[in-house]
């Protein structure tokens, strides 16, 4: 059984598309939570100029399927694009910096990033909504008759409680990323799913390596919901509110 | 000379075999009649013409010349890509000639005649872009998810970057935005797809190929008589330009699916 397990080499293929996995679905969450940050702070604006432009890009990107959505980046995007710039986006590029070289990925890449990010971005906003709307309107009030002024009761009662509801949604949000990242295997980014499908042409040991797959999804989403864990047990404040 | 001595006899012995059973190349001329099953489904090798109602095609004008050097009236047995061996072992027909690619697996239940098509592995490209297989190594090649094509280039080109789609069209479209810089599939199937695109003036397919799938027609296993004889006929075929024309016929470059030939009957 260990010795048809898979050739080195394809545990290699495996490694690296689950490397481009992880750092893909840690760029985008991080990228989709500071945009989703600033969608929810304009869902919640007085003003509808700031509101219904928020809510508009809420719906659009929560409501299309995430494939089509990666299609659109990739490949309508793209058709539109002057053929110039397309050519650049898809040549390598190097860029050395001062410790290290930075190179321009390829055209997947880009677009992958972009599809998950702002996909993502849609969800996260809509949870830190929830967060500030769990905050019940009696503690404002309170703070307020206490005399604080509004950006004191945004400071210190509103975002510290609405964080504490907030975070396991978004971790939950962190792991959806994760999943969500094998969709860009529709557009050839070279991720554990593309990676475990290839492996699987090449040597027909199919149990192998959709099972590596499986058990590598697995363990990342389970390594995000001990990280969670272990935030809210050292930061009291953040609570185990669940 | 011991392996000359068992060539030798093992000649002898297949010429005795030959002899011991009824040879078909004898019935075939006995009955007037040859029976050539041929695909009726799958351009343009062999399919239903709308016009006539008559199986046509590549290798159904193989089998008319086929019967045309016999002397004897031709009846096509319509077949699909499972049925080709059964008929065959199962005497309903006498020669095969339905794209019919020589593997070893086949070798041992039937017959193969000297090739005389190849369908091979090519490239789409825009114009001007790629002229030999040299290049690929430096280029972004789009191939078709779970494909023979993404193995052998892999294999041929390990420098190459691959980039897999799910389908041909995906790959396509890939290629007109630049995201690659070539596509890869059967030769046939390039040309089939190149023939449904508006701007197809700004494409080619380079007239090389990276591997190729041999095309034989099938005979009666052990027929050693009628493989030597068909053999004979397709190397004549060539010699004469026939088998250009018949070729030009479906794949020239007046036709809606222009192919360079690269393959000719009797290149290894």
């Amino acid at each position: 059984m260990l010795d048809d397990l898979l050739a080195p080499k394809y545990i290699g293929w495996l490694i690296d598309g689950f490397l481009v996995t992880l750092a893909l679905s840690a760029l985008a969450s991080a990228a989709a939570t500071v945009l989703g940050l600033m969608l929810c702070l304009a869902r919640l604006a007085p003003t509808r100029w700031l509101a219904w432009p928020a809510l508009a890009w809420l719906s659009v990107f929560r409501n299309t399927p995430l494939l089509v959505q990666l299609f659109f980046w990739y490949f309508g995007l793209a058709a539109l694009m002057p053929q110039g710039l397309l050519e650049w986006l898809n040549t390598p590029h190097y860029w050395h910096l001062v410790f290290f070289d930075v190179s321009w990925p390829p055209f997947e890449y880009v677009a992958g990033f972009v599809g998950l990010t702002l996909f993502t971005s849609a969800f996260i906003a809509e949870e830190f909504r929830a967060g500030v709307r769990g905050v019940p309107t009696t503690q404002t009030a309170a703070a307020r008759a206490l005399g604080l002024r509004p950006l004191q009761i945004w400071r210190h009662v509103v975002i510290p409680q609405a964080f504490r509801i907030a975070l396991p949604p978004l971790l939950g949000q962190y792991m959806n990323a994760v999943k969500n990242s094998s969709l860009t295997m529709a557009i050839g980014l070279a991720e554990l799913s593309y990676a475990s499908r290839q492996v699987e042409t090449e040597t027909f040991k199919t149990f192998q390596a959709f099972g590596i797959a499986t058990l590598l999804y697995i363990g990342t989403v389970a390594l995000i919901e001990l990280a969670g864990q272990w935030v809210q047990r050292r930061n009291p404040t953040l609570g185990a509110a669940r | 000379m011991i392996k000359k001595i068992h060539l030798a006899a093992m000649v002898a012995l297949a010429a005795l075999a030959g002899v011991a059973q009824a040879d078909r190349l004898d019935d075939i001329k006995n009955s007037g009649v040859l029976r050539v099953a041929a695909f009726d489904s799958n351009p343009p090798f062999g399919f239903v013409d709308a016009q006539t109602k008559q199986i046509s095609g590549l290798d159904v004008d193989y089998a008319k010349e086929l019967a045309a050097k016999l002397g004897v009236k031709l009846e096509l047995v319509p077949t699909n890509p499972a049925n080709r061996i059964p008929l065959l072992a199962s005497n309903k027909v006498d020669v095969v000639l339905a794209n019919f690619t020589i593997t070893d697996e086949r070798a041992k239940q039937v017959n193969f005649s000297i090739p005389y098509f190849a369908s091979g592995q090519q490239f789409i490209a825009k114009k001007g872009v790629l002229k030999s297989p040299e290049q690929l190594g430096e280029l972004r090649i789009g191939v078709d998810k779970g494909t023979t094509n993404e193995i052998v280039l892999r294999e041929k080109h390990p420098s190459a970057t691959l980039v897999a789609y799910d389908d041909t069209p995906f790959a396509f479209t890939a290629l007109r935005n630049g995201n690659v810089q070539a596509i890869t599939q059967d030769g046939p199937k390039l040309v089939g797809l190149l023939a449904n695109v508006p701007d197809k003036e700004n494409y080619e397919i380079p007239p090389f190929s990276i591997s190729d799938d041999l095309i034989g027609a099938g005979l009666p296993k052990d027929e050693v008589r009628l493989t030597e004889y068909v053999n004979d006929f397709l190397r004549e075929l060539e010699a004469s330009g026939k088998a250009q024309t018949i070729y030009d016929r479906w794949f020239g470059p007046e036709t809606k699916t222009p192919l360079t030939r690269i393959y000719r009957i009797g290149d290894k």
